[in-house]
Formats: C-alpha cells, structure tokens, sequence
C-alpha cells in the first residue's frame, strides 16, 4: 500500500475514534462509528488475498448493520422523547437497541460469530488495531448510554464468558484463539457496567495492554497457529520465557495483572447480593485457562524435534523495533500491586 | 389527502417486502426504486419539497445506476421473481407479520395531528427545509467539511480495495 | 405510535430481516442496506418535519451522504469478492470457518 494512503487511512482512523469520544449527539456518534468502519477496511484487504477480502466483507456487514441500527435505535428515541443527547437516554427500548447494536459492533456474544472469521482472515498488525483500537468507540458509547435495566447486558455478559471460553477449546489457529479470549474479555466488560463502569475501564485497559503484547509476540514470531509457537524458543528465547507468564496473565492467574480486573469484578458482584453469578463467571474463566495453557504447554514446555541448524535463528540480529513489546509485556505482567493507584485514577 | 398518505405509506412498506423477500437483485432493485418514490411522496406531503427533490435526484439518480450497474455484473440465468415459491411464501410471512404488528401498535392517534411543516406561510418562497440546510453552510460548516472529507476517504478506499492486481480472474488489463 | 412512525420503523425492520435471514447474492444484502438506509433518511426527515425543528434538516443530507459512501465501500467490496471468489454468492464466503 502506498505510504501516503495508509497514512490517510490511519488518520481517518484516529478521526472516527475521536469524533466517537467527543459527541453527545447520537447523529454525530454514529459518524464517527462509520469512518472508523470505512477507514479500515483497506486496511484489511491490503493483501488482496481471497481470505483477506472474505474477512472485509464481513466486517463491512456486521459493522453496517450495527451502525444502521444504532442511528435507528437513536431516531427512535427522538421520536418517542426528543432527544438526541447520548447522556439523556430515558425510554428503555432504544436504550435496549443502542445495546445490542453496539454489542454486535464489538463482537459480543450471542452477536460475536463475525469476530473469529473476520480476525482469522487478517494479518496480525490490522488484527492488533481491530482488537485493541475499534473497540474503543463503542465502548465510550456504552459507558454513556447509562443503562436503566442491567439484565441485557447480564445476559450478554454471561454468554459471551461462556462463549468466549467454550469456543476457543478447539482451535488450532491463534487469531480464532486470540478472538475468542476477546469476547471471553469484553464478557466480563458487559457484565460489571450496569453496577460500577469504573470497573469496566479497568478491565478495558488491562484487555488493551494484555492483547497488544500478545499480538507483538506472535508477529514477532511470525505464528499463526500452535506448531509454529513449539519453536520460538529457537528464534527468541527470552520472549518465550515471557509469553507463559503473558498468557496466564490473560487467563487471570493471581500475581499477573489479568487478575486485578476479575478480582474487582468478583468482589463488586458479590457486594450487589449477585454471588451465584460471581461464582459462574469465575467457572467459565476456567474454560478460557484451559486453552491459554495449553498455548503456554506447546510453547514451552515442549520440545520440538528439530535439526541442528533449526535451532540456532536466535543468533540473527532482528530488525523490529523492541520498545514497544518490552514497555507492554512488562504492563501486562507486572501490574498488580498498582492497582490502588489505577483504581483512584479510574474512579470519578 | 389522508388517503393518498395512507396509500404511500402502504406502498412504501410493500417495497420494503419486495426488497427484503429475496428476489433476484434486479427486482430487489426495483423495490427499492418503488421506496424511494414513496418516500419522496410522503416527504412532499409533509411540507419538505427540497429533501424530497434530494431524495429523487441523488438516491434514484445516483444510487440506484450504480446497483444497476453492479446487477449486471451479477446476472444470474434463470433470476427469481415474486411469483417463484420461496419468495412469495417470505412475502406472505412479511406481510402478515406487518398486519400482526400493526394491529397490536395501531390506536391513540388521531388525524388532526398530521403536521406539515411551515403551514401558515403558503406565500413563502424559501421553505423550511431549505432554510435548514442552507445552515450546513454557515453554523454547520464542521459536519459539512466532515462530510466532504468521508467521500474523499470513500474515494481512497474504493481505489485500495478494487486494486487487486495479481489476483483472481477478473484483472485490470 | 403514529402511521408515519409505524410505517419507517416497520420498513427498517423488515431491511433487517432480510438482511439477516435469507440472502443468497452479496448485491442483495447490499440492497437491503441501502433499503434500512433509505427508511432512516425518511425518518430523520419526517422527525424535522413534524416538530418543525428546520434547523436540523441538514442531518438528511449528511445522512445520504455517508450512506452513499458506505454503499459505494459495498459495491468495491463486491467487486474485489467477485474477483477472488468466482462469483458474488454469499455462500462461497467460505475459506474462513473452524
């Protein structure tokens, strides 16, 4: 791609985000929903592969169909109160409707079969921007929209954990891995926004941190499925001592960071008189930590039978840049004991 | 003048089956023409003669060649109409589910309450719709450079997507 | 729930379950978005209309407008599925699934 489209690309990019964050009108919300979706598209189809121009497509028809429903969701809402305000959503209907559209716009659960085709047919740079950098305007929606009745994003919460765990057990690609622990992710998300949104911005950001290091580990790998990860420790060892621990800290392991967002959730939960939905969040995350070790298993626990000079790609000098895997895989791994102090900046 | 409302309100649901009951494209296109007009209709008698104008000559004039276009490109043999079996029978369902709907959301409404915009000043040239988006101009400058800017990005992504050069059958000579 | 108010919301609804139920051809899943779009251009100007609040009548246009640039990303996207996957059936799009 020409440098000088892919820059216009990327800043119309930043521009739908942005124009998303700093709206209260719904008209202008959904403009900038449509620039982020029209700005990446050639993004993903660079390759012009049949794969790639498969996963646009549906992306464009999912993303088209959220937007178009989310400006419906907001004309109905100023034909029934007159309103166009984000932050004044009364009449529980279009609020019901503005909810599900943006859970299919981020992937959620029962509304999340597009997510794992449409990451499967990207390259692992566009597949880093769509999982970190698009979920980031729906999300300022959701925040906003202020929910008068928890039960649909309950509901959605809880199956896209469940979801989100069962359907990563059998994969062998990882980006339909990587798209599973999203929704996984984005479930527990969904489900603390009603009581304390403070806490979904924690989990956001810890989400955003966790993905950006693993997609930089794999691309600097060049994997694409689990085979390929049972010889990086002949290409960069010292990352694969890291990617275990970078693992379980998606799956939510104790000492990692992964732990602090469901630890707060679990105790908020528990604090709203919810324990059975507690104790059922915390099971399906089991389901998710199954399939992380067993990436952590076959990466390093394993050894790959391989012929003497296989083993020695570690002595090549590499060309990528480090600095920003180093600064996010030592976020992603050693951020726990900060927690107090994320918790005060993220708390209004 | 209710009357005729009523008619293009009917018609303007009746194209929406017609598209949305999975004919071939060329007739789904054809639907879609029926709803624009419609549309226009119920647009004019509401008192918005100039977002009716907009509506037939860009939507008809613009679009609608353009999926034409693109229909040729799909041309199918032996194309489905509304008479094939599968088509009427998601027509039927459709319409029934309207009726159903409508009758549970008709009532608690009366007539008099069918505004049309700007209706005491019948000797005015500039209508109110006009007036309204001549503000895109002066107050509404931002959404109007917004909007120039996404066709211009439209133009980049259409270029970068058909570009595929080495790939598949159809090829840029 | 006024006729007008029934008739756009009905209209974008049944865009919508042809859009999500039955489509065979790409070109016609495209033309039921264009269908959804074209009931909100109606509903966004009717709601002008109605509550005589001319000054947001520009929202019509802008409306089209970006519908007619998703539609014009639509139609290239049909393009470039055509030429990688044969032909422009939805159920071809098929090298992705587990």
């Amino acid at each position: 791609m020409n440098p000088l489209i892919l820059t216009i690309l990327l800043f119309a990019l930043g521009l739908g985000t942005t124009i998303t964050f700093m709206s209260s009108h719904w008209l202008f919300a959904w403009m900038g929903l449509e620039i982020n979706t029209l700005a990446i598209i050639p993004l993903m189809t660079q390759h012009h592969h049949p794969r790639s121009t498969e996963a646009g497509t549906k992306y464009f028809l999912a993303q088209a169909t959220a937007a178009a429903m989310l400006l419906f969701a907001s004309v109905t809402n100023a034909w029934l109160t007159g309103q166009w305000d984000i932050l004044q959503m009364s009449h529980p209907l279009p609020t019901t409707m503005i909810t599900l559209a943006l859970a299919l716009k981020i992937g959620l659960a029962p509304l999340h079969s597009w997510l794992p085709e449409v990451l499967q047919g990207l390259d692992l740079t566009t597949g880093l921007i769509l999982s970190t950098w698009q979920k980031l305007a729906p999300f300022a929606l959701l925040l906003q929209i202020n929910p008068t009745n928890p039960t649909v994003l309950i509901m959605l919460g809880i199956t896209s954990t469940l979801v989100g765990g069962w359907g990563g057990l059998n994969q062998t690609q990882l980006r339909k891995i990587l798209a599973y622990s999203s929704i996984a992710h984005l479930g527990w998300m969904a489900l603390i926004l009603p009581f304390y949104p403070s806490l979904t911005l924690l989990a956001l950001l810890t989400y955003l941190i966790m993905t950006l290091s693993t997609f930089l580990v794999f691309k600097l790998n060049k994997a694409t499925n689990i085979n390929t990860l049972a010889i990086s420790w002949s290409k960069t060892p010292i990352i694969t001592t890291l990617t275990p621990l970078l693992l379980l800290s998606l799956g939510g392991l104790p000492p990692l960071t992964g732990f602090m967002p469901k630890w707060f959730i679990l105790q908020e939960l528990t604090k709203q008189n919810l324990p059975l939905l507690a104790t059922f969040t915390a099971l399906t995350a089991l389901l998710s930590l199954y399939f992380y070790l067993r990436l952590s298993y076959s990466m390093t626990l394993t050894m790959f039978p391989n012929n003497l000079m296989g083993t020695t790609p570690w002595r090549f000098f590499t060309q990528s840049t480090s600095l920003p895997l180093a600064l996010s895989i030592s976020m992603a791994i050693a951020l726990l004991p900060l927690a107090p102090a994320m918790m005060a900046l993220l708390t209004p | 003048m209710t009357f005729i409302m009523y008619l293009l309100l009917f018609l303007l649901i009746l194209g929406l089956v017609a598209v949305a009951s999975n004919p071939s494209p060329y007739f789904a296109a054809l639907g879609l023409v029926l709803v624009a007009g419609m549309g226009c209709g119920v647009l004019v008698s509401h008192g918005g003669p100039f977002l009716s104008l907009i509506l037939f000559l860009i939507y008809l004039g613009g679009m609608l060649v353009v999926f034409a276009y693109s229909a040729a490109l799909a041309a199918e043999p032996y194309p489905e109409t509304w008479g094939s079996r599968p088509v009427i029978m998601s027509v039927m369902i459709y319409v029934l589910g309207v009726l159903l709907v409508g009758g549970i959301f008709w009532g608690g409404w009366y007539e008099s309450s069918w505004m049309s915009v700007d209706e005491l000043m019948e000797f005015s040239i500039l209508r109110g719709d006009m007036a309204g988006v001549a503000m895109m101009y002066s107050s509404g400058g931002l959404m109007l450079i917004i909007s120039a800017w996404v066709l211009l990005l439209t133009l980049f992504v259409v270029l970068e997507l058909t570009r595929g050069l080495n790939r598949g059958a159809l090829r840029a000579v | 729930m006024t006729p007008t108010h029934f008739a756009f919301s009905s209209a974008f609804m049944l865009g919508l379950m042809g859009l999500a139920f039955h489509r065979q051809h790409l070109l016609s899943a495209l033309l039921c978005l264009e269908g959804m779009m074209l009931s909100l251009f109606i509903a966004l100007s009717l709601w002008t209309l109605q509550l005589d609040s001319t000054s947001f009548s520009a929202s019509p246009m802008l409306l089209l407008a970006f519908s007619a640039c998703e539609a014009s990303a639509g139609l290239a996207l049909l393009v470039a599925t055509t030429r990688t996957h044969g032909s422009d059936q939805l159920q071809n799009l098929n090298l992705l699934q587990c």
